[in-house]
């Protein structure tokens, strides 16, 4: 995993546990990998492994069962998507709005360039 | 104490310790063993017998000098600055590193050097019997002439131990050096002895005494000399080699 | 666990050294050992280990003084050092004649952590490069399970794919039990490893904190123009970052090589505002 040096890197890995939940690689109920085995795979110190997923189990995202290992919650898809909505909505698309003001781009332009996009999906 | 000297481990440092000299070891007891064997067939052509002596003699020309050189190569992890970290800070404590070191180039090397110049030199004998004729000797390790090269190389090896804790180069030079020195040093206080003992007696008052003297010396030292330095000299170069080997950094 | 306490050394007729070192090394952690060349880093590792002397002072592993070598104390740690040279065994015997000094040592660990580092046991390790060589005395040290690991610049002479392995076998092997120092000036390799940072300067320590603690009291990154008069410490490079005192800003990731520069050139600001957290949380 390479590492964005401005954000620390346990929420880079929240991160990289948001998007295995949101593409569903992760299914709820699933058991995930356990701290040393995420820790191993982003290769950092398993404390660092620890903080990220404290932080998850204080969001309710996922669940620890003594002995077995963590799971993701049984709503824990829902948890993800309401995070990163709320996310989206406070820090990129304020960033989004300053940019476009900016550079003068007005919101039916990005209405195009959006319909466009989701065409080429299509 | 029972943390500090456990036999297993000084077992287990002296099988280490076979490994890595293992092609030193085995090169050094081929060679002597080849010529023990040419030196001996050598003396019987020359005259048609080889009698105890003669055998021990060159034994120990042999078992000596090559004893005197694994000494001096099992040190050598020690004494090379960037390979004693994995010795020094192996856990096995300083008494049970010289008991492993010195059983192994004392006790092991002497039993094996015993055992394969016997064969090779009832071999020897053998082939001498049969090809030149020569007169047959029971060569036996229970006889005087084997005993009298093992003890001076258990006198003299735990001052080549010492030497090759100390010196980092020209170890076996600089460690005859210091033997040669301790030699002539005995010699002198003996012969010192012999004066201040014998004064009364006009030792000195003619001249061809002098060399009475040293001869006198020169016997003593062989007799009551030999028995007191034998016993006291080895155990205190051993116990030179353990507060060298304790005060060793890398 | 392992304590350093007013250590003093030189190395005969030359300079200090070490100058009264006092040094806490807990289980569980990662330590960075940081320093420009010549700092005394491999010498405050050979002093731990035992292999030379303090002049004054001492260093301890559990009450065990390390000038002592005893056999309970040296069970414990093991040195990777930068620099050295291996018998010309086989891997596998190696293993054998090297082991069973260490009564944790797990053969199963040290054979997988070989077939990690694509070695083969038959090897024999004097034919191998020197990045192979210190493959083997890392896994060996790793499989050790000693309660200190020392590793003296273990990235060096390591290829960048070893590099990364290096670091997956490390985020595997510490556990709660397990302290590991590891001494390098190349942080980028190490920065997702480590968890606590020492600095070593002019022969003292100059810095000696968790990475949480720093990260708690410190921002790094590239500062607006109303931050200028608090920076602490900025590269003096073309939209250089800085170090800044992070009051109530987004925690930020600890720019390890920025930290170490801003703590060679400004120790006592930095210093101050990471004691000041000290005192006020009681850590």
């Amino acid at each position: 995993m390479d590492f964005d040096n401005s954000k620390p890197i346990y929420l880079q890995i929240v991160d990289f546990f948001y998007e295995n939940i949101l593409v569903k690689r992760w299914q709820e109920e699933e058991r995930i990998p356990s701290v040393r085995e995420v820790a191993m795979m982003v290769e950092v110190n398993p404390n660092t492994a620890i903080r990220a997923f404290n932080h998850l189990q204080d969001l309710e995202v996922i669940y620890n069962k003594r002995g077995i290992g963590y799971f993701v919650s049984s709503n824990g898809y829902t948890k993800v998507l309401e995070i990163k909505r709320k996310e989206f909505m406070e820090q990129l698309l304020p960033e989004v709005v300053k940019k476009m003001s900016l550079l003068g781009i007005t919101f039916d332009e990005l209405k195009n360039a959006y319909n466009q996009q989701e065409n080429e999906k299509k | 104490m029972k943390q500090e000297f456990n036999l297993s481990r000084i077992g287990l440092f002296m099988r280490r310790d076979l490994a890595i000299y293992k092609g030193t070891f085995s090169t050094g007891l081929l060679v002597a063993i080849v010529l023990i064997f040419l030196f001996s067939i050598l003396n019987m052509v020359w005259d048609q017998q080889l009698d105890l002596g003669e055998f021990f003699g060159i034994f120990g020309l042999f078992y000596i000098p090559v004893g005197v050189l694994f000494t001096f190569s099992v040190f050598r992890e020690f004494n090379n600055p960037k390979s004693n970290h994995l010795y020094l800070a192996l856990p096995i404590s300083i008494p049970e590193r010289l008991a492993a070191k010195w059983l192994l180039t004392s006790v092991v090397y002497t039993l094996v050097f015993t055992f394969l110049a016997i064969i090779v030199g009832t071999f020897a004998v053998t082939m001498g019997t049969i090809v030149f004729n020569a007169d047959f000797t029971l060569l036996s390790f229970f006889s005087e002439e084997y005993w009298k090269v093992v003890k001076v190389y258990f006198i003299i090896q735990p001052l080549f131990l010492v030497g090759a804790i100390t010196f980092a180069k020209n170890r076996i030079g600089k460690t005859i050096l210091v033997l040669g020195l301790l030699v002539l040093g005995f010699m002198l206080f003996n012969f010192i002895l012999f004066g201040i003992f014998n004064h009364s007696y006009g030792v000195f008052s003619e001249n061809s005494l002098g060399s009475e003297a040293i001869s006198k010396a020169g016997t003593d030292f062989s007799t009551i000399g030999s028995w007191f330095y034998g016993l006291l000299f080895g155990p205190l170069m051993l116990v030179v080699a353990y507060f060298k080997m304790t005060e060793k950094e890398v | 666990m392992l304590t350093v306490r007013h250590l003093n050394f030189n190395y005969p007729s030359s300079r200090p050294v070490l100058k009264s070192i006092n040094l806490d090394f807990r289980p569980g952690n990662i330590y960075g050992l940081f320093g420009k060349n010549g700092e005394g880093k491999s010498t405050l590792m050979k002093i731990m280990t035992g292999l030379l002397f303090p002049k004054t002072g001492d260093c301890t592993l559990d009450q065990v003084s390390a000038k002592k070598r005893s056999v309970l104390g040296l069970q414990h740690i093991f040195l990777v050092p930068e620099d050295f040279e291996l018998p010309s065994l086989s891997i596998a015997t190696f293993e054998k004649t090297q082991s069973p000094f260490y009564p944790e040592f797990s053969k199963e660990q040290f054979y997988t952590l070989i077939e990690e580092f694509k070695l083969y046991p038959t090897e024999v390790i004097s034919k191998l490069s020197f990045g192979q060589k210190k493959k083997v005395l890392i896994a060996f040290g790793i499989a050790t399970n000693t309660k200190v690991l020392l590793m003296d610049e273990p990235t060096n002479g390591l290829d960048i794919p070893s590099k990364s392995q290096f670091r997956k076998v490390m985020a595997s092997t510490v556990d709660e039990t397990k302290c590991v120092v590891i001494s390098t000036h190349q942080v980028r390799d190490l920065h997702s490893l480590i968890n606590h940072v020492v600095i070593l300067d002019n022969a003292r320590v100059v810095f000696d904190y968790a990475l949480g603690i720093v990260s708690e009291r410190l921002w790094f990154g590239k500062p607006s123009n109303s931050d200028e008069p608090s920076i602490l410490y900025s590269e003096s490079s073309f939209g250089g970052k800085a170090i800044l005192p992070r009051m109530g800003n987004n925690e930020t990731e600890v720019d390890l090589e920025l930290l170490f520069n801003g703590v060679l050139s400004e120790p006592h600001k930095i210093n101050t505002i990471l004691k000041n957290t000290h005192d006020e949380t009681g850590v």
